[in-house]
């Protein structure tokens, strides 16, 4: 009976949250005042040209004219009616429609002659709402559980904003350093919260350490040997610092999560074998691991791969498009991406013999066990 | 030799070492998944819509990682047919998420890189956001409905009877365990590859107001989320899916 009415108690306090989160979704509309931007929404809009263009690669496109009446909603012009025009193309690379109700950042400049600009689309709801579908769904099917996972990450993501701050403080100069401290300290974090603090979760967090680690190592040979050659780090994006440190630490970061997803999934499990069978034999452990460890890795590779590779479609579409061929569209656009998902890999498969070996030597003994 | 070719070479080796047979085949299940990307990418260059490529490619990739990975029969079709119907119900997130959001093609911080190129192009750059976030989710989604399905079909072979309730609750505790180490992998896979894109919004002092509305950010958080849906998605799928395999099954040897 208790259970039960804890059970319901449960339900209902997802319920409330799930709602209350709605609620706020639904107040993004109404947030232009936090903003120091101007914001505006969009109240009427008039069709008025399209033009057919031919580029020089034989693309065809269909270029559109809007005339955009807005309504400010914050600041100095609150109130005040603009209208004014909009360009936009049907492929809408860099620019789109607006459609009545959005809301839109404006720049009002402060001459008269001259005319109000859209600066780009208030995109907080649709985001926000996306984010509250997430946790609504974490919420309803995982219940509680979820929380700490959501609670590491968002850890996480305070750190991580913390060592940019560092970096830029430091212009860059100490990128490794830096990184590596902080790729350590969010393992530790990560592992601790998932874990708690036991021997199973420092065999975990050896096996992360040693497996990326020997992971950069054997890629920094290879980079050696090779001299480098088809990594293209003048096509790197968004570089403000140095690219090739930045790529190295990218690439550390970005294969952490899932080299700790394996170790734990296979410690805890050989944690488990030992509990159930505490006469095995630590050969017959890292026989195990290994074993575990094969229906893993490829899986595991495939999800940091397409994540990798999803995000340079925009660009190598627009090199296709652009008459350039597929090679030097692969290497602009996808050999850095390749790369990373090829020392990831690395990284994944040497967590496997790392974890299960660790796991096979450290395991408590049957003497402590009893 | 180029620098890829020898990461690669070493990728092979290790996978084969360590994993045996199944650490050939998934070599080759990841060879046959970049092939499928770039197939996907040169289709829609060539005018095909990218929601059917994406539908199509989607498709093979799942079929790919899934049966590449798992040897056991039951558990690899579950999970196959689960991954399919995530997919399909992700796309009808994704699909109105980004018409509504807009947060296609390139922002004025790509502005270096487009430099002398034809912007013109006539496809649809809210299609191929829509491509870029259904193939980036595939990962996930084949990963969690495996390990679920490998789960749920161990349980059914050491317990042939087991109830359907029973079988249920194993796999939402099932997903339980893996949803906290696969939001690490997600988070860590996505962020970590944007240090570049935090450390320029970071020195050129963006506010908070225009870094949660800029377009590459938001399309960037988007690809995390629309991941995470599917993975909490695929965990009671796969468990329903592998109850009607099996009741189903159980019928037929009654």
């Amino acid at each position: 009976m208790k259970q039960q009415v804890k059970r319901h108690w449960g339900l209902w306090l997802t319920i409330i949250v799930v709602v209350l989160g709605l609620i706020g979704v639904g107040l993004t509309r109404w947030d232009a005042p936090l903003y120091q931007q101007t914001v505006a929404k969009v109240t009427q809009v008039q069709a008025i040209n399209r033009n057919s263009s031919t580029d020089e690669f034989q693309n065809k496109d269909v270029t559109y004219q809007q005339n955009v009446t807005v309504r400010i909603l914050n600041h100095r012009h609150q109130g005040q009616v603009y209208r004014l025009r909009n360009t936009y193309t049907k492929s809408g690379a860099m620019d789109q429609a607006y459609r009545v109700g959005d809301q839109v950042f404006v720049r009002v400049p402060a001459a008269k002659s001259s005319s109000v600009t859209i600066q780009g689309l208030k995109r907080d709801t649709a985001l926000a709402f996306v984010a509250w579908l997430a946790l609504a769904l974490l919420l309803l099917i995982m219940r509680f559980s979820g929380l700490m996972a959501l609670l590491s990450v968002t850890l996480n993501a305070v750190l991580f904003y913390g060592a940019i701050q560092l970096d830029l403080m430091t212009n860059g100069g100490h990128l490794y350093s830096l990184f590596g401290v902080l790729a350590v300290i969010f393992a530790v974090l990560t592992l601790w919260l998932v874990q708690g603090f036991s021997r199973q979760m420092l065999v975990t967090l050896g096996a992360t350490i040693a497996g990326t680690g020997i992971a950069v190592v054997i890629s920094l040979i290879v980079f050696a040997v090779t001299h480098e050659r088809g990594v293209t780090y003048e096509a790197m994006q968004y570089v403000t610092q140095v690219p090739r440190p930045l790529f190295l630490v990218e690439t550390v970061l970005g294969s952490l999560g899932a080299v700790m997803d394996e170790s734990t999934d296979i410690v805890a499990s050989l944690f488990q074998l030992k509990q159930e069978r505490p006469d095995i034999a630590p050969n017959q452990v890292f026989k195990s691991g290994l074993q575990i460890g094969h229906s893993i890795m490829g899986p595991l590779i495939n999800v940091l791969f397409l994540i990798f590779m999803a995000d340079t479609f925009a660009m190598t579409l627009l090199y296709l498009r652009n008459g350039n061929n597929w090679g030097y569209t692969f290497s602009m656009n996808m050999s850095l991406g390749m790369v990373q998902s090829l020392i990831s890999g690395i990284g994944i498969v040497l967590a496997i013999p790392v974890a299960s070996w660790l796991a096979s030597r450290l395991l408590p003994s049957q003497e402590a066990a009893a | 030799m180029s620098t890829i070719t020898v990461l690669g070479l070493v990728l092979f080796a290790l996978m084969t070492i360590i994993g045996g047979k199944t650490g050939a085949t998934a070599f080759l299940s990841l060879i046959f998944n970049f092939g499928l990307l770039f197939l996907a990418v040169v289709l829609i260059s060539w005018g095909f819509p990218a929601m059917g490529v994406s539908l199509v490619i989607g498709t093979i990739i799942l079929a790919f990682t899934i049966f590449f990975g798992e040897d056991n029969e039951l558990a690899a079709k579950t999970a196959y047919i689960a991954a399919l119907i995530v997919m399909v119900a992700l796309i009808l997130v994704i699909f109105p998420v980004e018409h509504w959001i807009m947060a296609q093609g390139f922002s004025l911080e790509d502005s270096e890189d487009l430099e002398g190129m034809s912007l013109t192009i006539g496809v649809s750059f809210v299609g191929v956001a829509v491509t870029e976030a259904i193939l980036s989710t595939l990962g996930a989604i084949a990963e969690a409905s495996i390990a679920i399905a490998a789960g749920l079909s161990e349980i059914i072979e050491q317990h042939p009877h087991v109830t359907t309730a029973r079988l249920y609750i194993d796999g939402i505790s099932i997903g339980k365990q893996i949803i906290g180490t696969t939001f690490n992998t997600l988070f860590f896979g996505f962020f970590g590859g944007f240090l570049a894109l935090f450390i320029w919004f970071s020195g050129l002092h963006y506010s908070f107001g225009s870094v949660i509305n800029n377009k590459i950010f938001v399309a960037e958080v988007l690809m995390v989320l629309f991941s995470l849906i599917g993975v909490i998605l695929t965990v009671p799928v796969t468990t329903w899916v592998m109850t009607l395999e099996h009741r189903h099954v159980a019928k037929q040897q009654d």
